[in-house]
């Protein structure tokens, strides 16, 4: 009778039961990739300076699945956690359909297969918007990567601008932007006066630091040599640049703290009235014209200065690309080619900072002049420099730049107090121990 | 049939002995914490240790590299730097929490008018979020605006400028100073615990026997104090020698390597995408802050018992 009773619970079989409840509630929990669980199309936006452009690309992507019968998710990464978040998402497979990238991922991710070909939609939007511009074409070939050549299509190109107080240099005589980075340190030192620097170019070991590799390029300096792969800062070139900022330095031209400067303090020095010179993406003048009218009507944009070699204006291009292991590829494609259309980017350009990648965009009502944010970046775009140029653009001078060799370089010299030789020699060890690991 | 059933006698189940199953039981009610704990602490701790023997970058799984990324890193200036400059931080910020927050604790411990105002007035850095926290001397110390030059110029003390987070000499005493502000509360609390468990009878016996008070302090307090000063210290040096944020914020390591220390080096790394060199980075700090957290944890279980 006792053991013929259906009803009675022994321990052991509510432990059983528990176990495999628990068995159960974990299988079927286990985190699945998310193109597998759905037919939803994710999109990873790059989000930018300008809350209008995050929110027309948003809607944008939405309009087009709903009118296409594609169920969209669009999801605005910070551009600063782009690389940790791809990073865990190309670990646990759950990476997006499509996605915003720069072009340095592009490349590293490329050379992982993460990304499909793209080839012929990139030759179906250069045909049809008169061709893409040859900065932005070159620097997204990846032929040399040894992989497929088109991975991601070209939507914008940002670098640096130099931006100026126009109002305190033409006060001062100066009614053109400097030519030259002599010249820029001449006009700097003609209106730096507390609490005006003139230099709002920051030393730090931060990204925006490493514009002095540009600027050592355009004095003849080089990173390495044309083979990418031996160290060359050992040069007289090299100190020459180095007497330009040491100069710059001893003339009290930098702002104070520019060596310990974030990614922002270039844009609160100019945007807070103390520097009369920076060197900008253009950010800054978006916030300008939103937040402080009279500091922008007072701001002029110009290239970036060159040097007794030339002017280096290195193009950063943002892309968007589309994952291999996604199942919605012809819908990943269709979308990239609408977000390519005029209609979008024109609407796009006038609420973002980047410059046109196709000939045809110059026509758009977007770069008819009255913005002269995009005017300057319409003249990077036609006329800035390849990356890296003129070295070789490998992920040997990406991991350089990413460890700021140059800016700390400068940082020995009027920071610590080195001489040239020392300060060099050591740059020169710590690059070329960099190069060697590729 | 059923009379045949009913005949056969039922196979006795074999059971484990007692003692077997009730340590079986416990196992499983254990169980779950293991996992857990295997889960979130020991796959992660021993994958970064992987990782670090790998050329992991972003988007790869990396190849087995032995000690290569040890040893580049170990080639670099910033390295040697970050081994000095977490030293400093770690010694100097620890004698002065230790030195405010025992000087504190001994005074809000007298009997006091407000005295619970001023204690909870006394754990406000700690209760503020450290990003805010650090900002907010990050301002303070601006050379133009900061709070900090302001008040030297205006009143006169000093009439230059100082660029406290720009230049060499002052950088690191400035992480320090902002890194003991927001440190100092824990110890003050904890030494203040101590404090209200010393027996009085010790005091009185001391005051018995004709001790002064230095002598009484001396000689009953701070031995009294001391497990505590141990653990506080410990734990104390295992938090800074692994803050990020105090540093990362109010100067990135810089200027030039002036602040690098280890886990803003690791970030760098990170930032490379060269993640196998940034857990090398991290790895590398791993035996002396495992001796400091065995000895933590050994001191405080004998405390427990």
């Amino acid at each position: 009778m006792t053991d013929s009773n259906p009803a009675k619970w022994s321990r052991r079989r509510v432990l059983a039961t528990a176990a495999s409840g628990v068995a159960l509630a974990a299988a079927t929990g286990l985190p699945m990739p998310a193109i597998a669980q759905s037919r939803k199309l994710t999109y990873w936006g790059g989000l930018i300076f300008s809350d209008d452009a995050n929110k027309l690309l948003s809607d944008t992507i939405t309009a087009w699945g709903a009118a296409n019968g594609v169920e969209t998710e669009v999801v605005m990464i910070n551009q600063n956690e782009t690389t940790q978040k791809v990073s865990a998402a190309v670990s646990s497979n759950t990476m997006p359909d499509a996605m915003d990238t720069g072009l340095g991922l592009l490349r590293l991710l490329g050379r992982q297969n993460v990304f499909s070909d793209v080839g012929e939609l990139y030759k179906k939007i250069g045909d049809a918007q008169g061709g893409w511009f040859t900065g932005p074409d070159t620097a997204t070939d990846l032929t040399a990567d040894g992989g497929v050549a088109r991975i991601g299509i070209p939507f914008g190109v940002n670098g640096n601008l130099l931006l100026r107080r126009k109002d305190l240099l033409e006060a001062a005589g100066f009614t053109e932007a400097p030519k030259t980075w002599d010249e820029l340190k001449m006009q700097a030192e003609a209106v730096n006066k507390a609490p005006v620097s003139g230099l709002g170019l920051a030393l730090s070991n931060v990204g925006d630091a490493n514009l002095q590799v540009a600027i050592l390029q355009s004095y003849g300096g080089r990173i390495a040599d044309d083979a990418g792969k031996t160290v060359t800062l050992d040069t007289p070139e090299t100190r020459e640049w180095l007497a330009w900022v040491k100069d710059a330095w001893d003339k009290k031209l930098f702002p104070a703290g520019n060596t310990t400067w974030d990614g922002a303090g270039d844009n609160q020095a100019y945007l807070s009235g103390q520097a009369a010179f920076i060197a900008n993406t253009g950010s800054v003048g978006i916030a300008a014209k939103k937040d402080d009218m009279e500091l922008f009507e007072a701001s002029a944009f110009s290239p970036l200065p060159g040097g007794p070699k030339g002017i280096v204006s290195p193009i950063d291009v943002q892309l968007r690309a589309i994952t291999k292991a996604s199942p919605l590829q012809a819908e990943a494609m269709a979308l990239l080619e609408h977000l390519s259309s005029p209609e979008f980017m024109n609407a796009y350009f006038n609420v973002a900072i980047y410059g046109p990648v196709l000939a045809d965009q110059e026509k758009l009502p977007a770069f008819d002049g009255t913005n002269t944010i995009l005017v300057g970046l319409l003249g990077l775009a036609k006329n800035g420099t390849a990356p890296a140029y003129p070295d070789v653009n490998n992920a040997a001078f990406a991991d350089f730049g990413s460890n700021f060799i140059i800016p700390k370089l400068a940082q020995r010299v009027v920071v610590d107090g080195w001489d040239f030789d020392r300060a060099i020699a050591e740059a020169q060890a710590q690059g070329q121990a960099i190069y060697d690991k590729y | 049939m059923s009379v045949a059933a009913d005949t056969i006698p039922a196979k006795p189940r074999r059971r484990l002995p007692g003692n077997v199953r009730i340590k079986a039981f416990a196992y499983l009610l254990v169980a779950p914490a293991i996992l857990l704990i295997c889960g979130l602490v020991a796959y992660p701790f021993l994958f970064a240790i992987w990782v670090s023997f790998t050329d992991m970058v972003v988007g790869s799984v990396g190849n087995f590299v032995g000690f290569k990324n040890f040893e580049y890193l170990a080639g670099t200036a910033t390295f040697y730097s970050a081994i000095w400059n977490t030293i400093v931080i770690v010694l100097v910020s620890d004698v002065l929490k230790l030195g405010i927050g025992l000087g504190l604790a001994l005074l809000v411990h007298q009997n006091l008018p407000g005295r619970g105002i001023f204690r909870s007035f006394l754990m406000l850095p700690w209760a503020m979020p450290a990003f805010v926290a650090f900002l907010t001397w990050r301002v303070l110390y601006q050379p133009i605006g900061g709070g900090i030059n302001l008040i030297l110029t205006q009143t006169g003390l000093y009439p230059e400028v100082v660029d406290f987070l720009g230049s060499r000499s002052t950088a690191m005493g400035s992480v320090i100073v902002a890194s003991v502000w927001r440190g100092f509360p824990f110890w003050f609390i904890s030494i203040l615990a101590a404090l209200q468990s010393v027996p009085k009878e010790l005091y009185e016996a001391a005051i018995v026997d004709g001790a002064s008070t230095w002598q009484r302090f001396w000689n009953v307090t701070i031995p009294s104090l001391m497990p505590v000063i141990i653990v506080t210290t410990l734990l104390s040096s295992i938090w800074t020698a692994n803050g990020f944020e105090h540093v990362w914020l109010l100067t990135a390591g810089g200027p030039s390597d002036a602040t690098m220390v280890f886990p803003v080096l690791a970030y760098y790394g990170m930032q490379t995408q060269r993640i196998g060199e940034a857990a090398a980075v991290s790895v590398y700090m791993l035996p002396v802050l495992g001796i400091l957290v065995i000895f933590a944890t050994s001191l405080m279980m004998r405390r427990e018992e």
